[in-house]
């Protein structure tokens, strides 16, 4: 029969979408569909993983590796895109020591490694000259230095055999016999001129008191120029002493001949090739032979182009620094999100379900924390009671959870005249009781949502007042970065990786959690759904 | 509960929110952290100027009538003496308050007119790339920092191409004449008010937009078109109208995040305003010019919520009925 089969088939259909329908979809379910939140929650996943791989992914300590390159260098990736970037050298750092050196012995020069504790140095013992008394005088008229007295800077390397010959010992005869003891380090520098670099090393001498001993410094060109970084003449034993040649300093400008404003790069770092750092020693002494004990000499060409992000005004590395400010921003954002609604949720809980006087003093508090214009008193309570990360926090928190305390509120006030508090309060629970176990659950959703869009709010307030100046200074915030970048030279420099990086983190990861806290809004409230 | 009865409660309401900050403002600054004397007196002084300077202040006097001496003295706006220049508080205030202002009006006048026209736009052509750009510069409003906007943009106009100034309310030596400072005046405001129109303007288009919709989902509109009422008249005589109480309201809810917003602005683009100078004086530990910043800034946003307050009661009737139900 046509009817009756008929029925049963939609019976059968009925029956079907029965059994596969009614389910209610899980929150994760609906949240799933939401494009928009799964980018949001994408973003703020990568930033975890950031945040908690930090140590691995920032090759440099934030805070105290400083002078990892010139200050304000450019990413180092820029120097292979052309332009004005363009074969900008990066740092490079020599330590010298004994497996490093080229030695080339005066005769009878003894030279071995020394340790001592963690230091890899080098012993060089040079015999006495023994030579008569009458022949030391003789020295000491040629006595102001020796090497610079016949040192004559010849900038455009016009005559190189002069400047070979001027590497032999000084006049003198003392010194005749004996040539000096050189210890040579080559180097490939196929870069534009540096803007600093520096020399530096520790030595002791131990020698009698009457003998003098000849240390220097030089830098050789490619072209064969020989610079004088630094030397000494020292008389008898010195004990700790520290030789330090560097760029910056008017020392080394008057040693190269050059004015006050003119930079020692220009002159030095002139060329491409392989240059040559020389450290040269060797001793007068009548008696008794002479020890003298070098530390490693650390040589560096501060980079002007450094690592993935550039340097920021100390040199320190800008990639690391955001790295790990993604920490600092995540955590300072859980925290203080977490702490308003914490405060919010029990104000409200408390000011809705007993009502009365509690709830009429609960929000003329509310009312009247939020007439406070929340900048200039986050500036004023920072400033008072201390620059630090966890004050910071807790500012963040005591100023925003009043429109927490408002929206679970209005929650508890509908949710109290359900039946099942009815219920719960004839069958004898406290007020505490009901409150924590039948209303609380019940606005978790809400709460939850408030939280999410809580977090962003409270990173970027925390960023402006670190970009006022206002934030924990042992703290790398990306406030503080582009504070630094803003007082200390960025603009001026153009330095775009020094503010786009921080400030594009900070926008993506407060987007990611407005997409997130708009997805659970809107699953939560589906009347925003025609709204936006 | 009449209009009159609403104002009144409102009034008082502001003059207790008042009454709140200056106790706070009090404690704050002379019983929580230590000694008073190094919050109002200068560290550098003698000895017997600070003996001085402590009688002159009060500051021996029971706490009670300090604290009557100190809203009497608020009252006529006696602020003290900024530790920095040696000048009167207020004085310093007054000189900034001017420039705060301009930049606030002139901001607020630009943001006011793009968001409002644009969210219209935006609610006459749906499912258009006006009402996606609405959309999406509110979603940018509100997630992106404005202080980077900001700096992004000095970056740009000020060092790439240096086509703007980019400090300060005008030039080093100002230019001789009326007109010509007002156009160097106006030369300087382009970036700070420009900036803050384009960090503002996409919260107040999308309330305007998503106001208008509701508007437009109403019975009366629905008649409107039914009668045959051109789209037009509907949107700007039906439509515009019911939606500008809001917006007017809006207006003045949108006083207190502006305040906030100047210190920030000012401080980026070094503007002469009260702003930075709460800023500065805080930074400088200049108590007595903070105190005094804090003071006129709190006493601008109350009065800026109470012309709120004011402005939702005249457009809104149901609020002087039912006024005090739920927050």
């Amino acid at each position: 029969m046509r009817t009756s089969q008929k029925t049963s088939q939609r019976l059968e259909a009925a029956r079907a979408a029965a059994s596969t329908a009614p389910k209610p979809l899980t929150f994760w379910e609906q949240y799933k569909r939401k494009p928009q939140g799964m980018i949001g929650l994408g973003i703020v996943l990568v930033y975890v993983l950031v945040a908690i791989f930090a140590p691995i992914i920032a090759p440099y300590d934030p805070m105290n590796d400083l002078y990892l390159a010139d200050s304000i260098a450019a990413p180092a990736w820029m120097s292979k895109l052309g332009g004005k970037y363009q074969g900008l050298p990066p740092t490079l750092r020599f330590s010298l020591g004994y497996d490093e050196w080229k030695i080339e012995k005066a005769q009878g020069v003894d030279i071995s490694p020394w340790k001592q504790d963690t230091v890899d140095g080098i012993e060089i013992t040079i015999p006495a000259t023994a030579k008569e008394p009458e022949e030391t005088t003789e020295v000491s008229e040629a006595e102001d230095n020796p090497w610079i007295g016949s040192f004559k800077w010849d900038p455009f390397g016009s005559d190189n055999d002069s400047n070979e010959s001027m590497e032999v010992a000084p006049t003198g005869e003392a010194l005749e016999s004996r040539q000096d003891t050189e210890f040579n380090y080559s180097f490939n520098y196929l870069y534009k001129k540096p803007q600093t670099f520096s020399a530096s090393f520790r030595y002791d001498i131990d020698a009698p008191s009457d003998a003098t001993t000849l240390m220097g410094l030089e830098l050789i060109t490619p072209s064969g120029k020989v610079f004088s970084l630094w030397e000494t003449r020292a008389r008898g034993r010195v004990a700790a002493a520290r030789a330090l040649a560097d760029a910056r300093d008017l020392d080394l400008k008057t040693r190269l001949g050059i004015s006050f404003f003119d930079e020692p790069t220009d002159v030095v770092f002139a060329e491409q090739g392989d240059y040559t750092i020389r450290l040269r020693a060797n001793t007068e002494s009548s008696t008794e032979p002479v020890t003298i004990r070098l530390q490693p000499v650390e040589f560096t060409v501060f980079g002007m182009v450094h690592g993935l992000l550039g340097t920021d005004h100390l040199g320190s590395d800008l990639w690391s620094q955001l790295v790990y400010g993604t920490r600092i921003a995540l955590a300072i954002g859980l925290s203080a999100a977490f702490i308003a609604v914490v405060i919010g949720t029990s104000v409200g809980l408390v000011a809705g379900y007993l009502g009365g006087m509690v709830d009429e003093v609960l929000m003329r508090i509310v009312d009247v924390l939020l007439a406070v214009p929340t900048m200039p008193i986050l500036i004023i309570l920072g400033a008072l009671f201390g620059k630090s990360i966890f004050n910071v926090v807790i500012l963040l928190a005591l100023f925003s959870w009043m429109g927490i305390a408002r929206i679970v509120r209005a929650q508890t006030l509908s949710l109290k005249e359900r039946t099942f508090v009815e219920a719960a309060k004839s069958s004898g629970a406290g007020s505490g009781y009901i409150m924590l176990s039948h209303i609380l659950p019940n606005t978790v959703p809400l709460i939850f949502a408030n939280l999410v869009l809580r977090i962003p709010s409270a990173i970027l307030t925390e960023a402006s007042l670190s970009f006022l100046g206002l934030g924990d200074p042992r703290v790398p915030t990306w406030g503080r970065i582009l504070q630094n970048s803003r007082q200390f030279g960025g603009f001026t420099k153009m330095a775009w990786w020094w503010l786009l990086p921080p400030g594009l983190a900070l926008t993506f990861l407060s987007l990611a959690f407005v997409f997130i806290g708009n997805s659970v809004n809107e699953i939560l409230n589906p009347r925003h759904r025609e709204r936006s | 509960m009449g209009f009159r009865s609403y104002l009144f409660k409102r009034l008082f309401y502001a003059i207790i929110v008042l009454f709140v900050i200056l106790t706070f403002n009090f404690v704050l600054f002379r019983v929580m952290p230590g000694d008073p004397e190094k919050m109002i007196i200068d560290p550098n002084f003698t000895p017997e100027a600070k003996m001085e300077l402590r009688r002159q202040y009060g500051l021996d006097d029971p706490i009670m009538t300090q604290y009557v001496n100190y809203l009497k003295s608020l009252l006529r706006f006696d602020l003290g003496l900024s530790f920095s220049t040696r000048r009167p508080v207020w004085t310093e205030l007054k000189e900034r308050l001017p420039n705060t202002l301009v930049l606030f009006v002139v901001t607020f006048i630009g943001t006011a007119t793009m968001g409002i026209s644009l969210g219209v736009y935006a609610a006459a052509n749906r499912e258009r790339f006006a009402e996606r750009f609405v959309v999406g510069s509110g979603l940018f409003a509100h997630a992106v920092p404005g202080f980077f906007i900001q700096l992004l943009l000095l970056l740009l106009f000020g060092y790439y191409w240096p086509i703007l100034p980019i400090h300060g309310t005008m030039s080093a030596p100002p230019p001789d004449g009326g007109f010509a400072l007002f156009l160097d005046r106006l030369w300087h405001l382009i970036l700070p008010a420009g900036s803050n129109v384009i960090i503002g303007f996409g919260s107040w288009a999308l309330y305007t937009r998503n106001t208008m919709l509701e508007a437009l989902s109403q019975d009366y509109i629905i008649t409107a078109r039914a009668k045959g009422i051109a789209k037009g008249d509907i949107l700007y005589h039906h439509a515009l109208r019911s939606v500008l109480p809001p917006i007017v309201t809006l207006i003045f809810m949108s006083l207190p995040g502006a305040v906030s917003g100047a210190v920030i602005t000012e401080s980026i683009f070094s503007w002469h305003g009260v702003g930075r100078y709460l800023l500065d004086a805080t930074l400088k530990m200049d108590y007595p010019a903070a105190q005094g910043a804090f003071y006129l800034i709190a006493l601008s946003v109350i009065i800026s919520n109470l012309l709120a307050d004011i402005a939702y009661g005249l457009v809104d009737p149901r609020i002087r009925v039912g006024a005090g139900g739920q927050g």
